[in-house]
């Protein structure tokens, strides 16, 4: 009995001990960039793909010789974990900005909690990089934030005009519209000028307005609400999987038809796939920031090789995207100073290289807020248990389907 | 209409809350007999989730499955109460005891959360059932069949624990060590493998629970988080440590949440849980079925 118990407090001590014991130390010129997002909790999967992506985009420009600016110096990831709230994601931000020199950070996928880590970068002058779609992450005068993903807002009214223009095509022109997700930033800014002009002004009456604050018990009450008014489309925003996953089983069990527009990439990870089957997804189709685009095959098969997943999605692309960003904004910079790389962020215009073809149009630079100038969403559907870029039709890799 | 749509919404209350009670019945268990408040109860539902995806992937139904979920989980509570649980129970300053309780179980929960992200890693993985898209329809109410199958389960499982803690001897022995702990002890009870066994079925019913949950709920590590505040909740609302009580306290909870739905947006679902445990805290401290508390 005593021996297992000193087997298991010697396990336990290491356990500890590796957890205290610092990370080894890179060389002296290493440039340290940091990425804060959910890597516990129920967004870690978010978080873990967002590493898959930066992993990538790092092991490349070490293995193309670093950052000749600095003399081939190696760029080295920090991670660290954001949690689940916006608290953890503040102090996880707090505590490796302080804690070495970090020339830039990346982070941190949910908008609530982007919108926090941003404040922390701007008070210790690091520049940040993120693909979250808040407005309210760009509208506070910040000088070191930079946002590569087309707001929310403006991702509503595009989604709203590319729906319309399909329903249209299809002789069946939207009059009903519901709007169904959670109280998470994205998805409330995106909701919010559907809800407050941009259907009036297209005469769409908004017939189901249901918005819940994660986690949500049951669906029923829901796609009840769904089934009585049965609107021409659904704008649907569920971040958290299991809230998600329930909503879409109970629209099979009640046999809601109406067409479902998601926003956000949350909406194309695979296990949608083993979790519903690709049946219940087909013709499924959400509004991301970016997505593997016509043209990135071969680089999306490099990736599916080392990493062993099915697809790629935005947020391994965007972030792998953030990765070259910064080394680009270093190499203009000449130097792994903060406030030197922000500048050179600032003033950057890319229209190639593994940054900019990351991102649609292929081309970054930034306004005086931060925002990527130009950015446009995609239109991303399930066809065959596969999300494939369907609009716009230059970058698409799959026609559009229309909901049967 | 109307009355149809009520009717819907005290089903699917119910269905919800059959689960809650089941999770919650092992919580009080627990409590009721160790006096322990286990932090770790969802965490252990999480793992029974997980081996009851495992089951399903080697060809067993998940119904099945949550039920053999429960030698293994019994095993393991029992073991977790051998090696780390009993070293902080029984004896000693009852507060310093409490103390070392609370912080072992918070860091038990904290470990398994974690392990598990670690090797099981943070992709959510589901069952594919049939019957989690499927209805029963009595006229215009419909009944998920995965929540309908999970209800009639965690029904003939409580029903279950009943008869065993009230007809069986060794029930009647775990009740007589949560009751008075010294004088079971008088009787020739051994209190200690009382508390093993408690923390053992306690353990179980939660992991059968949560497998019950896997038939139409996605599995991740941090998937307790989603009921553990909802467990305690039950638990305190029937009545600490009564088990009827966790049983009523759950399906409370889950025709309050559908319930407060027809007054209140959905944002606030959960307020009206907590506007009614406090009435009944207020109300009726000792909970629905708890009896006054002995006074020191």
């Amino acid at each position: 009995m005593s021996l297992r118990i000193r087997t298991l407090t010697v396990t336990l001590a290491m356990m500890l001990a590796a957890a205290v014991i610092v990370p080894p130390v890179p060389a002296a010129d290493d440039v340290k960039i940091a990425l804060v997002a959910p890597l516990s909790g129920r967004w870690a999967r978010q978080g873990q793909l967002k590493k898959m992506g930066a992993d990538m985009a790092i092991e490349e420009i070490n293995a193309q010789g670093g950052i000749k600016a600095l003399g081939g110096a190696k760029l080295v990831l920090r991670e660290a974990d954001a949690g689940d709230s916006v608290e953890k994601a503040v102090s996880a931000a707090q505590r490796v900005l302080t804690r070495e020199k970090i020339s830039a950070g990346i982070g941190s996928w949910l908008s609530s909690f982007t919108l926090g880590v941003t404040e922390v970068a701007e008070r210790l002058q690091v520049p940040w990089l993120t693909l979250s779609y808040a407005d309210s992450i760009t509208e506070r005068g910040f000088k070191y934030t930079f946002q590569t993903s087309p707001v929310s807002s403006l991702q509503a009214e595009q989604a709203l005009e590319l729906v319309t223009d399909l329903a249209k095509k299809n002789n069946r022109p939207i009059k009903k519209a519901a709007i169904v997700g959670d109280n998470t930033a994205a998805t409330v800014f995106f909701f919010k000028p559907l809800r407050e002009k941009l259907l009036a002004a297209k005469g769409i009456e908004l017939v189901v307005d249901e918005v819940w604050t994660p986690p949500l018990a049951d669906a029923t009450a829901i796609v009840q609400k769904l089934r009585a008014a049965q609107p021409d489309i659904v704008f649907y925003g569920a971040t958290n999987f299991p809230d998600s996953i329930q909503v879409l089983q109970k629209v099979k069990e009640f046999s809601v038809k109406s067409p479902i527009q998601g926003v956000g990439a949350w909406l194309v990870t695979p296990e949608y796939v083993k979790t519903l089957g690709k049946e219940m997804l087909d013709s499924i189709q959400t509004v991301v920031a970016t997505h593997p685009m016509k043209g990135q095959e071969e680089f999306v098969k490099k990736f599916m090789q080392r990493t062993g997943e099915p697809f790629m999605t935005q947020d391994p692309l965007c972030t792998y995207g953030h990765v070259w960003l910064i080394k680009e904004a270093i190499e203009q910079a000449k130097s792994a100073d903060p406030k030197a790389i922000r500048d050179a962020l600032a003033k950057i215009d890319l229209t190639s290289g593994p940054a900019a073809t990351s991102f649609y149009p292929n081309r970054i630079k930034f306004d005086e807020r931060g925002r990527r100038v130009g950015a446009t969403p995609l239109i991303v559907q399930w066809q065959g248990g596969e999300p494939f870029t369907v609009v716009p039709t230059a970058v698409a890799t799959r026609p559009v389907a229309w909901h049967k | 209409m109307v009355v149809a749509e009520l009717i819907q919404y005290v089903a699917t209350g119910l269905l919800v809350g059959g689960v809650y009670a089941l999770m919650s019945i092992g919580l009080a268990l627990i409590f009721g007999v160790m006096r322990v408040v286990n932090f770790a109860q969802g965490d252990f539902m999480m793992l029974g989730m997980y081996l009851t995806f495992f089951y399903a992937m080697a060809g067993v139904d998940p119904l099945l499955g949550a039920l053999l979920t429960i030698p293994p989980f019994f095993a393991l509570g029992w073991v977790v109460h051998r090696g780390l649980l009993a070293r902080v129970t029984g004896g000693g300053d009852p507060q310093r005891q409490m103390d070392a309780q609370l912080i072992l179980t918070l860091g038990l929960s904290l470990v398994i959360t974690n392990a598990a992200t670690m090797i099981l890693t943070p992709t959510p993985r589901g069952i594919r059932t049939a019957y989690a898209t499927q209805a029963f329809a009595l006229g215009p109410i419909l009944l998920n069949q995965a929540r309908s199958y999970a209800f009639a389960m965690a029904l003939v499982l409580a029903a279950g624990v009943y008869v065993f803690l009230t007809r069986t001897d060794v029930g009647r022995a775990l009740r007589a060590s949560a009751d008075d702990p010294e004088a079971a002890s008088y009787q020739g009870i051994d209190v200690r493998a009382m508390h093993g066994l408690a923390f053992g079925v306690g353990i179980a019913l939660v992991a059968a629970a949560g497998g019950l949950l896997a038939t139409y709920y996605p599995i991740e590590p941090s998937v307790a988080g989603n009921f553990i505040v909802l467990m305690f909740v039950a638990v305190v609302l029937g009545g600490l440590g009564s088990i009827p009580g966790a049983f009523v306290g759950g399906l409370v909870i889950g025709l309050v949440q559908s319930l407060t739905l027809l007054v209140l947006p959905f944002q606030l679902q959960n307020t009206g849980v907590f506007i009614v445990f406090l009435l009944v805290l207020y109300l009726r401290p000792q909970g629905l079925f708890g009896r006054r508390a002995r006074t020191v």
